[in-house]
């Protein structure tokens, strides 16, 4: 790999392309920058000498890296990192506050805030991975969202003044995630669309089926919930697993989901409220037939 | 810094973070026992004595202070990790019955005990009234002094995993305290029966129970049958939630504790309402705008000491104890010096 190409490869570490956008624009550098360097040879300087010239006057890598990656997917990494950090510091705080004032900390909870704070943290760290299973990201995000949401329910508990400022710093973040995934959702569709009104319709459908998959989590733990807290006999395994399955039928579909959404709006639209009917639907049935 | 460095101290600063969090949580101080006035009371037949129970590091011990205030005196103490909760005068003012509750920790699971004593005040001993494997809530005598009802449940657990548990399974026993015998006397293991008391004539016992809701139940010693009452009342809850009722000496009305309004945080606030066993209409008797329960009558004259909760919505309870006037337009705080802690 020459120099040149190494130095491509770093700018490219800090964007979140997908792979055939990222290979237009490894292209693209590429050439510009050997361009660049034959003038310079043309001008009389050693070939080692003029791609130090070229890569001294196009920037440092992860400048230019990051000004791409903000030009064409703005504020992505960055709400990356706020939602991640955001969580991370939530737990801490939270934890602090159970040790020390409720007398009740719980090392469970602890881990799972460090891990779903530190994978969104992850992900803004490698963004370039990520860029490439936008899928996975919003599965990392969505389950923050579902896990902020559920610390919400948590905050009747405490005492008042900290449970409306609790509630309001985890409503700005379930609504930082929520806008990551749309926004993440939107991007990784490669959607070129240029009609105005059709951009409108994805992003439309986006926000819509998001709002689906918000009531079959919601429906679930509920359901979770009531079955916790009104049955007689301890639940089985296989009894939660059923009871949250809408959320991981849910889930999975949304991978299919993404893409549809980017080519038909409207009836994605369709589909997903049929996905998200079944989801809920079929493990009910199981649960009633079992 | 490479992306692989940054990686490499994300992820070894996390989990140094949870290490440290999860020391620093671990060095938090347990809980700091309970330490305060327990919640139910008994008064004396002459009407001088009030006993009660005060929880130090969250074991009770009993204690009786007169009535009008005053410094209180310990009666007895249980061991560590025992309490002495919810005392009753003999008619004759000799004993007082109450239970004592505690719990042993097994391998598996830990188990709950509460168990009939007797504390004989002259000569300041406690005996066992009985050994049961089933917990006993609280205990009653009828009038005459002789024998004692008592409520018994045959089962301690919770009905669903995140209720906290709870007895069930209650039923109503006598005990004859000359022989020791007991016989059982209801057959319904009821979900939830208190605050069992004997009406002063004796013929009926009154208790509470939950049948779809709250109702107040007099059973009738003789036959067995069963008059069963619920308040009309302006109650702010859906339906009544009677709480430990009393009946007055002359046997013509009951005052207990219901939800008489909500506060600012959405917290019921309970108040003592006075019932006419006649009409069934319940006249709000207290304005506390607290948690009152737990009311008892003087013998003598037309007063009742009821126990307010000043920290109802909280984690640890407040109580105080308070006379009031039979038409609750008077009140008075209990005042009460504790002796200081005498740890021999």
């Amino acid at each position: 790999m020459t120099r040149i190409e190494k130095h491509v490869e770093k700018i490219l570490e800090q964007m979140q392309s997908p792979d055939d956008e990222r290979e237009e624009i490894r292209e693209e550098l590429i050439g510009h920058l050997e361009e660049a360097k034959w003038q310079y040879i043309d001008d009389g300087l050693t070939e080692k000498e003029a791609e130090k010239q070229v890569l001294e006057e196009f920037g440092a890598a992860d400048v230019v890296g990051h000004q791409l990656q903000e030009s064409m997917y703005p504020y992505q990494r960055g709400l990356l990192y706020v939602i991640g950090i955001g969580t991370i510091l939530f737990g801490v705080i939270f934890y602090l506050i159970s040790a020390f004032f409720l007398h009740n900390p719980i090392p469970v909870w602890l881990t799972i805030q460090l891990l779903t704070g530190g994978t969104v943290t992850l992900a803004a760290i490698n963004i370039s991975v990520v860029g490439r299973y936008a899928y996975v990201l919003n599965i990392a995000l969505l389950v923050n969202v579902i896990w902020n949401g559920i610390n919400l329910a948590m905050m009747e508990g405490t005492p008042q003044w900290q449970a409306i400022s609790f509630s309001i710093y985890l409503l700005i973040l379930i609504g930082l995630g929520l806008t990551a995934v749309i926004r993440n959702s939107y991007y990784s569709s490669g959607s070129t669309e240029n009609k105005p009104q059709k951009r409108v319709r994805i992003l439309f459908s986006y926000i819509v089926n998001l709002l689906f998959g918000l009531a079959v989590t919601g429906i679930s733990l509920f359901f979770l919930w009531a079955t916790l807290a009104f049955s007689v006999r301890p639940l089985e395994a296989t009894a939660i697993i059923l009871t949250i399955s809408p959320i991981i039928i849910w889930l999975i579909a949304y991978k299919f989901q993404m893409g549809y959404i980017s080519k038909k709006p409207l009836l994605a639209l369709l589909t997903g409220l049929g996905i998200s009917v079944l989801s809920i639907i079929i493990p009910l049935i199981i649960l009633r037939l079992s | 810094m490479s992306r692989k460095m940054k990686n490499i101290s994300f992820i070894g600063g996390v989990v140094f973070l949870f290490l440290l969090l999860w020391g620093a949580g671990s060095l938090a101080d347990a809980p700091d026992g309970f330490s305060g006035f327990g919640q139910s009371t008994d008064i004396s037949l002459d009407d001088n004595e009030l006993v009660f129970s005060y929880y130090h590091n969250d074991d009770a011990a009993l204690y009786t202070v007169p009535v009008s205030g005053g410094e209180a005196e310990l009666l007895a103490k249980p061991d560590e990790g025992k309490s002495f909760l919810n005392p009753t005068f003999s008619p004759d003012g000799e004993t007082i019955v109450f239970v004592e509750q505690w719990v042993e920790e097994t391998e598996e699971d830990e188990r709950q005990y509460s168990q009939l004593r007797m504390l004989d005040k002259s000569s300041q001993t406690v005996e066992t009234l009985m050994n049961t494997s089933d917990y006993i809530t609280e205990a009653a005598f009828a009038p005459d002094g002789e024998s004692l009802y008592f409520l018994k449940a045959s089962v301690y657990q919770n009905y669903s995993p995140i209720a906290s548990e709870r007895p069930h399974d209650f039923d109503i026993f006598r005990m004859d305290l000359e022989s020791g015998e007991t016989e059982q006397i209801t057959d319904k293991q009821a979900y939830s029966m208190s605050s069992l008391e004997v009406t002063p004539d004796g013929k009926q016992l009154m208790y509470v129970t939950n049948d779809g809701q709250d109702q107040l139940v007099l059973h009738s010693l003789d036959d067995g049958t069963e008059e069963t009452i619920v308040p009309e009342g302006d109650f702010a809850s859906k339906a009544p939630i009677i709480s430990s009722p009393t009946i007055s000496p002359d046997g013509t009305y009951v005052v207990f504790s219901d939800v008489a309004a909500t506060d600012e945080n959405n917290t019921f606030v309970y108040e003592a309402f006075r019932m006419d066993l006649d009409t069934k209409q319940a006249e709000q008797l207290t304005s506390f705008y607290e948690y009152v329960s737990d009311p008892v009558f003087l013998h003598e004259q037309e007063k009742l000491i009821v126990t307010v909760d000043k920290n109802f919505a909280g984690a640890d309870p407040d109580y105080s104890y308070w006379q009031i006037s039979a038409d609750g337009e008077e009140r008075n705080r209990v005042t009460i010096e504790m002796p200081e802690e005498n740890e021999s």
